[in-house]
């Protein structure tokens, strides 16, 4: 049977699939990208939120934005992005089967890249298969593709970045996030990422799961418990909360489907998620010419799958001869350092698990963050990022070593300092005065970074925080400052709102709070 | 621990003790709960595959997407071994259901869509 | 654990679940081994659930008249599981005058053996079942044959044998048999070495390998041979089908999903990856095949396909048999992609042969040595 033949096939558009294609294509292969679903982009056009990371891999830029970028790069390379295109099956001699239309098309590729990234996991618990149960992820989609609201009173399963970050999302969306939930004793995902959540006011249950979802038809309420080391329940510490939806952020699973049918050597490996195809560092699979990038050989993120895909990609163009061994050896070298600086920090994969106690500086990690999702008041002064100068000046709440700087290049005075090694807590300069133009508030990725002036006019002080939400306040509006912990603390009011193209639309809120209040207002709350 | 350790299926699982949550659902697409399961590796069903064979959990039009995990967990509990001794079931063509009508049109000049 | 029983069986599909089943009622210990992890993963897993007289060899047909009508009936009761047989007739179906000269051929051969079976015309073929097409003209009708779940009736097998005391051992490859002073005694795998007084070998195409190892062959080759199941849809019809070109077989099962085999043409040379990997232009070829006789199951989802091996007799028929020249060793294999629905049978007859009892029917067409050069 003849058929259309590439040099290189990808089977998803998502971070890795495109960052592949890019790379291949730009060194003279014929690519094809399939992808199952109506828009490209994978999970990077559900990510409204800002990326973490180093400047030269699009830190500070929102997931959506990488999508659009990397699309158009593909494009300008002559990368072929075949939408609705739902790959049935590969079989012998690296053919493909793609579902089109109301037709299968049969391909053949001297390289085949799988990309395929990941699906949600489930848990169980009475009243799991009601309606109303859904995945975080699948809400993000609700939300961030589909600009449908996903229910009014939602409870959050899973503490991690995802249900951390869907959380937020839900909030910017308009609805109530009643609690976050863990079984695990303590938050999984980027503190700052909890903070944002937290000071928002949605309480933190750690150490507790789901005993049950309650409602006949659909969800309409759940109750959650504590449990013990052994995650069994203990009586009698039951809560109820009226929910219209509960979602799950319980993990990942590697969609490795199509290469355990082409026949990749696999292994179950827990630290990657689940069923994952054996590679080797450049990610091809124990098939020669079959590799694969992203969240299908291991549950990462979408920075360093973008970093594998590039690898895949100029692999592929050394297997079928575009490029002599010393320019692999030289990209692979310079990628594999790019991801080496996004692997390291708490939350490397080594660490995953492990409660890391002390930062790199040597100072204790904020327990409180870790249990209730924000730093508490007698834990913040300790990290370097905080300082009391008089006039204006930013205040950073990163406490953990993530591998994370843009905060270091968006001073214009350069007051902060990160130093090389990317994953070193912030610290002020207090000896650089400090313009107030709130590029740091708008540049943190974590949104943990204030402007506090403590003497705006006597017996009050101003706090600068990043906003996020609509309706946007007007100055003058009247409100309260709500703590870390999303309690109402003291009266606001709005004395400066800022936005800009440079902000990209995390808006400057600046609140007059009573002086004593600096260092404890860190949201607004409309009256 | 390796699947050596079930191989033998003359290896005895102790007596089946019934469990409050025996009655939930496993596999929403062919409504298999937890005690269906339990069962099945009491009667000697050893591997996803035989469970799988022997219950129909995953076949349905998910493909096990949802439940094969879950399946996987409540197995390795039963068995006494880690979850990642299981081999997960072998993965077929469709990877989605597709119509009959569509799987059977092939597009003659290949490619002519792209 | 002991490592010693009075039966050694090689293969754990239908036929050796089935042999072991028979084997432990009568009190005699068996050892199943089998290479692969799972219980039947061979073709007892993979097959398309035909419980068929029509259309078999005649020499085959006295066990396949034998298992209707003494065995089947009773076997869900016997077993404690619903092996899902029906007993609903099977349409083989034709299209134009060859098909129909096939048919006839087919149907007087049963017919001169006893069975009872008809040609029908396109619109008898109608009446019993409304939903095949205008373009079948003829079928042959066997309202006797039907079909069951090869999963759950190798399974169940598999779960009373070794709720007998059969012990199973999976992941076992065997690689060689020995003979003690003369008689087969050894059955040795890559880990392990197991005695037996009688070994029965049941590994399918595999059983080729094996029996090599005492210098015994029988003539068979393996071919790739694909099958597939939809998604459940409403009850529509109970027969077992096929067809006189071969276009596909298969019934709607009690779950309501349709399995059914089929063929592309290009089986003979197909090549897997070692992991029975389906050819990517099959089940595309037997989905049209279906849609010209049940154009209502167009819109019918493809949930599944799978390939699996079948045992192809040079003659068309199994190898069940002792083999004289090295006592103890019993054969059955080479089942030529037709052994589920004598599977009860064959297991009960090869009970009778491991214990040396005279066995039920007579079993001489399937001798191993029957094999002779054309002139």
């Amino acid at each position: 049977m003849s058929m259309k033949r590439y040099d290189l096939i990808i089977v998803g558009a998502g971070p890795s699939g495109l960052s592949a294609a890019i790379e291949a294509a730009r060194r003279g292969l014929k690519v094809v990208v399939f992808d199952e679903n109506e828009k490209p982009g994978g999970q990077l056009f559900k990510q409204i939120h800002k990326f973490f990371g180093s400047k030269e891999h699009k830190a500070k830029v929102r997931g959506f934005v990488i999508g659009q970028q990397l699309l158009q790069e593909a494009a300008e390379l002559g990368v072929e992005v075949v939408l609705n295109a739902t790959v049935v099956g590969m079989y012998m001699d690296k053919e493909i089967v793609v579902k089109m239309g109301e037709e299968v098309h049969h391909f053949k590729g001297d390289s085949i890249l799988i990309a395929t990234g990941a699906a949600e996991n489930m848990v169980t618990f009475d009243g799991w298969t009601l309606p109303g149960v859904i995945g975080a992820g699948a809400a993000q989609t609700m939300m961030n593709l589909h600009g449908i609201k996903p229910g009014s009173k939602i409870l959050m399963l899973g503490s991690g970045n995802v249900g951390l970050v869907v959380s937020y999302q839900l909030l910017q969306a308009g609805c109530e996030v009643v609690a976050l939930v863990d079984a695990a004793p303590r938050v999984g995902g980027y503190g700052v990422h909890a903070a944002k959540v937290a000071r928002c006011g949605v309480p933190f249950y750690l150490s507790h799961t789901i005993m049950k979802a309650e409602g006949t038809e659909c969800v309409t309420g759940v109750t959650i418990a504590q449990v013990d080391s052994h995650f069994k329940f203990i009586p009698g510490t039951e809560k109820h909360f009226d929910v219209d939806t509960i979602c799950l952020a319980v993990g990942l699973s590697p969609m490795s489907q199509l290469l355990k049918m082409a026949g990749c050597e696999m292994e179950d490996n827990p630290r990657r998620g689940g069923q994952v195809p054996i590679c080797d560092e450049y990610g091809e699979t124990s098939i020669k010419g079959l590799f694969v990038a992203g969240d299908v050989s291991g549950i990462e993120e979408a920075s360093s799958a973008m970093i594998e895909g590039r690898i895949a990609g100029i692999a592929a163009a050394y297997y079928l001869g575009y490029i002599d061994k010393e320019e692999l050896d030289a990209k692979y070298q310079e990628n594999q350092a790019a991801l080496a600086g996004l692997r390291q920090g708490m939350f490397a994969p080594e660490n995953r698990g492990k409660l890391v106690e002390k930062t790199e500086e040597g100072i204790d990690v904020s327990m409180n963050l870790l249990e209730k999702g924000f730093i508490a008041e007698d834990e913040i002064e300790r990290f370097p990022g905080v300082t009391h100068t008089k006039g204006i000046h930013p205040v950073i709440e990163c406490s953990q070593n993530i591998p994370c700087n843009p905060c270091q290049d968006a001073c214009p005075k350069h007051c902060i300092k990160i130093g090389s090694h990317i994953t070193a807590l912030p610290a002020v300069d207090e000896n650089v005065e400090c313009v107030g133009c709130g590029m740091c508030v708008a540049s943190c990725s974590g949104q943990a970074i204030f402007l506090v002036q403590e003497d705006y006019e006597p017996g009050y002080g101003t706090v600068t925080l990043p906003y996020e939400f609509l309706p946007l306040p007007q100055k003058g509006d009247k409100g309260f400052g709500l703590d870390r912990s999303g309690k109402k603390v003291c009266e606001a009011e709005v004395v400066q709102v800022r936005t800009s193209p440079a902000f990209d639309h995390t808006n400057l809120l600046t609140i007059k709070v009573p002086s004593d209040m600096v260092m404890k207002a860190r949201f607004y709350k409309a009256e | 621990m390796t699947m050596e350790n079930i191989y033998d299926r003359a290896i005895t699982l102790g007596e089946y003790v019934p469990e409050p949550d025996d009655d939930r659902i496993i596999c929403r697409c062919e409504e298999i709960t937890k005690g269906e399961i339990r069962r099945a590796v009491h009667d000697g069903m050893y591997t996803i595959t035989e469970i799988r064979r022997y219950l129909r959990t995953g076949m349905g039009l998910c493909q096990g997407q949802t439940c094969a995990k879950l399946v996987k967990s409540i197995v390795a509990r039963e068995l006494e071994v880690s979850p990642a001794v299981l081999e997960p079931a072998t993965s077929r063509s469709p990877m989605r259901p597709i119509e009959m009508k569509i799987f059977a049109q092939e597009a003659k000049e290949v490619g002519d869509n792209v | 654990m002991y490592n010693t029983a009075d039966v050694i069986i090689v293969g754990s599909g239908v036929i050796g679940c089935a042999a072991a089943y028979y084997l432990a009622k009568k009190g005699v210990s068996v050892i199943v081994l089998d290479k692969d992890d799972s219980i039947g993963n061979g073709g007892s897993s993979r097959n398309g659930g035909g419980v068929r007289q029509s259309g078999r060899d005649p020499r085959e047909l006295p066990l396949a008249m034998y298992g209707v009508e003494h065995m089947w009936p009773t076997l869900s009761e016997e077993l404690g599981i619903d092996v899902e047989y029906h007993k609903k007739g099977n349409l083989r179906l034709g299209k134009t005058e060859k098909h129909k000269e096939i048919l006839q051929g087919l149907t007087d051969r049963a017919v001169a053996c006893g069975l009872d079976v008809r040609m029908i015309d396109g619109n008898e073929v109608r009446e019993i079942n409304p939903y095949l097409s205008e373009e079948v003209t003829c079928a042959s009708w066997c309202a006797t044959d039907g079909h069951a779940n090869p999963l759950l009736t190798t399974l169940g097998y598999y779960k009373n044998a070794r709720a007998l005391g059969v012990r199973f051992i999976t992941g076992e490859e065997v690689v060689e048999l020995q003979k003690i002073k003369g008689k087969l005694k050894r059955v040795v795998t890559k880990k392990n070495v197991y005695e037996g007084e009688k070994v029965i070998v049941a590994a399918g195409y595999e059983s080729r390998s094996i029996i090599q190892s005492v210098g015994i062959d029988v003539p068979m080759r393996a071919e790739l041979i694909e099958a597939l199941v939809t998604e459940a849809e409403p009850k529509m019809f109970e027969q077992m089908l096929g067809t006189a070109d071969a276009d596909f077989y298969g019934h709607q099962t009690d779950h309501g999903s349709f399995v059914f085999g089929g063929a592309s043409g290009l089986e003979s040379t197909a090549k897997d990856n070692g992991k029975m990997i389906t050819a990517s232009i099959t089940a595309p070829c037997i989905c049209r095949g279906i849609m010209k006789y049940i154009p209502k199951l167009a819109d019918a989802k493809i949930v599944r396909t799978w390939a699996g091996y079948e045992d192809i007799c040079i003659d068309g028929i199994p190898v069940i048999s002792e083999v004289e020249e090295v006592p103890g060793l019993i054969l059955a294999c080479a089942f030529t992609g037709h052994g589920f629905g004598i599977s009860p049978v064959v297991g009960k007859l090869l009970s009778q042969m491991a214990t040396g009892e005279e066995t039920m029917l007579d079993i001489k067409e399937f001798r191993y040595d029957r094999f002779h050069a054309n002139i």
